[in-house]
């Protein structure tokens, strides 16, 4: 047995040693041209079996990369979606100050700007609460602007807030007249979050919707010339001795969040400062 | 048994070439003809091994264009010396057959570096060992040991009463 082995052994050295000669002497052709026959068509099978086969691992890999890159691509557009809402609302809250900043420079009054820190909004009351209080000495009754015109009076002032009563409040009156028409009136707030302007019949034939309502500045508590609203619909009851228009408030009390006090300086017209404005 | 035999001498000696390289980890290919001839030898003894070594390692040569006989020869040599010593050499362990192949693999590619010498073909020592013959000796290894689990957990597997 092992001498067979041996001899298999011999067999195999000698026949390899012979081709290596032969090869260097450059007499192989045919030895290699029997082998690439039995090589050849086994080769041609195993790639095409490996490419398929490398193929379905390789269309697998880019799904997954795909999964990958599509999961990365979806947390990045949510970072993005993100990012773009806080900078949309970094630039909305410029606008509002830059706005703000204007129509404080703009005023010949003392000013003291207030940041809205609560709301009521139950139609009973209806107030806004500010970031100032008895310690930035505000006093009571001091009128609140915003840069599209009145909001309201504090009528309460604590430690450190205040609390304002909106023009649309029920209880809220202020003295105020058309700008057209120099018509004389009264603003009144109502239940349903909306303002009425009280007039005398005979005085104001002439009111038409669109007018714009100001403060008439009589009584000393608010400057005249500040934007109220404008006339929506007119009720003309004839032969009553008061007639009365609703009005638009100019300003969006929903949506304020800061706002100007007027803390100082003499009642007097400040129309032009809102008017550059818009 | 035999079909599979003549399957994996063949197919082993021309798979290295063609499908190999799938294998291939930082630009190293495992050496499949060599574990192919090793785990024969291993089973069926020296004539098996030295008459497998030869055919894969002929139909390497010829596949990957090399000089026909150079692997065949050292291939015959390894399945002839494994196949004769595999009754003592104790395999079931793989702190065995990891450093056993790799031993292997280092052999090899000395004996293929020594007959090319001898043939006067240019091939610089230290590059082909550091660079080549080592890092494929290893692959072999590992490779080689994984295969032998593999196929001692098949025949488990077979021999189970089901």
């Amino acid at each position: 047995m092992r001498i067979r082995a041996l001899a298999l052994l011999g067999i195999v050295a000698g026949v390899c040693l012979l081709l290596l000669t032969l090869q260097m002497r450059g007499r192989s052709v045919g030895a290699s041209d029997a082998l690439a026959l039995v090589t050849t068509p086994i080769q041609t099978v195993l790639a095409r079996v490996n490419r398929a086969t490398l193929g379905v691992w390789g269309t697998y890999r880019d799904w997954k990369n795909v999964r990958a890159e599509n999961r990365r691509l979806r947390d990045e557009t949510q970072r993005l979606r993100v990012e773009a809402l806080r900078v949309t609302e970094t630039d909305a809250e410029n606008q509002r100050l830059r706005r703000l900043l204007t129509l404080k420079e703009s005023l010949p009054l003392e000013t003291m700007a207030g940041e809205i820190i609560a709301r009521e909004w139950g139609g009973w009351v209806r107030s806004l609460t500010i970031n100032r209080g008895r310690g930035d000495t505000v006093a009571r009754l001091t009128a609140v602007i915003a840069p599209d015109g009145l909001v309201g009076r504090i009528v309460d002032v604590r430690a450190g807030s205040s609390v304002v009563q909106v023009l649309t409040d029920p209880a809220s009156t202020v003295g105020a007249h058309v700008v057209r028409t120099r018509t004389p009136g009264i603003i009144e707030g109502e239940p349903r979050g909306t303002l009425r302007f009280k007039y005398m019949a005979r005085d104001g034939s002439g009111i038409q919707v669109g007018d714009v309502v100001v403060t008439s500045g009589l009584g000393g508590l608010f400057p005249g010339g500040i934007p109220i609203g404008r006339v929506r619909t007119i009720d003309d009851r004839g032969s009553a001795l008061f007639s009365y228009a609703q009005v638009t408030p100019a300003v969006d009390f929903a949506r304020i969040d800061e706002v100007l006090l007027l803390t100082g300086g003499a009642a007097r017209d400040v129309a032009a400062s809102f008017r550059s404005d818009g | 048994m035999r079909a599979f035999l003549a399957i994996a001498v063949l197919g082993g000696g021309v798979a290295h070439a063609t499908v190999g390289s799938a294998l291939r980890i930082a630009d190293v290919a495992p050496d499949i003809p060599l574990i192919v001839v090793v785990l024969l030898a291993l089973r069926r003894g020296p004539e098996f091994g030295c008459g497998a070594g030869f055919v894969a390692g002929l139909l390497q040569d010829a596949a990957t264009g090399g000089l026909l006989g150079v692997q065949a020869l050292t291939k015959a040599v390894i399945g002839f010396g494994i196949g004769a010593l595999g009754g003592r050499l104790r395999v079931s362990q793989p702190l065995v057959q990891v450093p056993g192949l790799v031993v292997l693999s280092l052999l090899e590619g000395l004996a293929r570096f020594g007959l090319l010498q001898l043939f006067h073909f240019p091939a610089p020592f230290g590059e082909l060992m550091v660079y080549v013959v080592l890092p494929q000796a290893l692959y072999n290894g590992f490779l080689g040991a994984a295969l032998v689990l593999a196929l001692a957990w098949a025949e488990t597997a077979r021999s189970r009463p089901s």
